[in-house]
């Protein structure tokens, strides 16, 4: 029975642990805020709130600076799109081409949704046109019997 | 019909890939490109403080066109694979071409040991936190860039740079 306290109590205590990814005690949350809307640049799908790469702690520094001087964080933004193009934002901005991007999963629902709907309409078609009329039945009955 | 929209969605998709296999990961086109090269200074490691002075500025070089080099101690094997190469550089082009190296993101012992290792001789500014990297735009060590002589920024190489390579962007710099 002790050692399920003594268990439990070292679960708690985990429990208790900060969660990892929550900002070290130098850097404001509206940093890492802010650099979860922009990509690292050397990582795949991470941003740069959660990597640990050299240059994703430079531009929290950076971020977290530029605050400092008063900057909003539609400015600290275009400073990173300035340098790395639009590809830094982890959401592109709606204009132009990128709208495409945008209604993609809307677009492909709605193929799907056409492709369901015909699918079906088809099969519905097949079914009715296989389907024997209550005369069919009878008349078929008849010739069975006859035979 | 329906057999042609299928042979139109395989040769759109199909074109989609050959035209992705077509593009070269290492040119990565920067943002920079015909831009002005952005100004930054940076204190020299120690080696390079007698000819060069304390601190490096790009803007005190203009007139010049500058190849200028991102690397890092513990980027092995690129930067190890171009570092000779652009020595060889520097040796054929050092009185038209300036070549400038940042060490990036490292510690400055390390720095000190590669440019011995590699016996560096063009100028190496030092920047342990990145911030030049940042404003340049760059991805990873190693990455150089070509500035021409009025200061604007005409091609970004990704990766280690080959002797060909970096034969044939000095000269587009150059012209």
């Amino acid at each position: 029975m002790k050692r399920v306290w003594a268990l439990l109590l070292l679960f708690t205590l985990a429990l208790a642990q900060t969660p990892t990814g929550e900002p070290p005690p130098d850097l404001s949350p509206e940093v890492f805020r802010i650099a979860s809307e922009l990509r690292c640049p050397v990582c795949q799908g991470e941003s740069a709130a959660e990597s640990n790469a050299g240059v994703s702690q430079e531009m929290r520094r950076q971020i977290a600076e530029m605050l400092k001087e008063g900057k909003s964080e539609e400015a600290i933004k275009q400073y990173f799109v300035e340098r790395y193009g639009e590809w830094i934002l982890y959401a592109p901005p709606k204009r132009g081409i990128n709208w495409l991007l945008w209604l993609a999963p809307a677009i492909g629902l709605l193929v799907f949704g056409f492709g369901l709907w015909r699918y079906l309409a088809e099969a519905r078609r097949r079914e009715a046109e296989l389907a024997l009329s209550e005369e069919e039945i009878r008349a078929l009955e008849r010739r069975l019997e006859e035979e | 019909m329906r057999k042609w929209i299928y042979f139109a969605i395989v040769l759109v998709l199909g074109g989609l890939f050959w035209w992705g296999m077509q593009r070269d990961p290492g040119e990565l086109k920067s943002v920079l490109v015909g831009k002005p090269a952005p100004d930054f200074e940076l204190p020299l490691l120690s080696p390079y403080r007698a000819e060069w002075g304390e601190r490096f500025r790009l803007s005190e070089h203009r007139g010049k066109p500058v190849v200028l080099n991102f690397w890092a101690s513990w980027c092995y094997p690129a930067c190890y694979e171009e570092a000779p190469v652009l020595e060889a550089g520097w040796r054929k082009y050092r009185d038209r071409v300036l070549f400038f190296g940042i060490n990036t993101q490292d510690k400055e012992a390390a720095a000190l040991e590669f440019v011995r290792r590699f016996d560096l001789t063009f100028p190496q500014g030092y920047d342990p936190r990145g911030k030049v990297g940042i404003d340049y735009g760059m991805y990873g060590v190693p990455e150089t860039f070509f500035i021409d002589a009025e200061g604007r920024v005409r091609y970004r190489h990704a990766g280690a740079i080959e002797a060909a390579d970096l034969e044939k962007r000095i000269q587009e710099v150059l012209r």
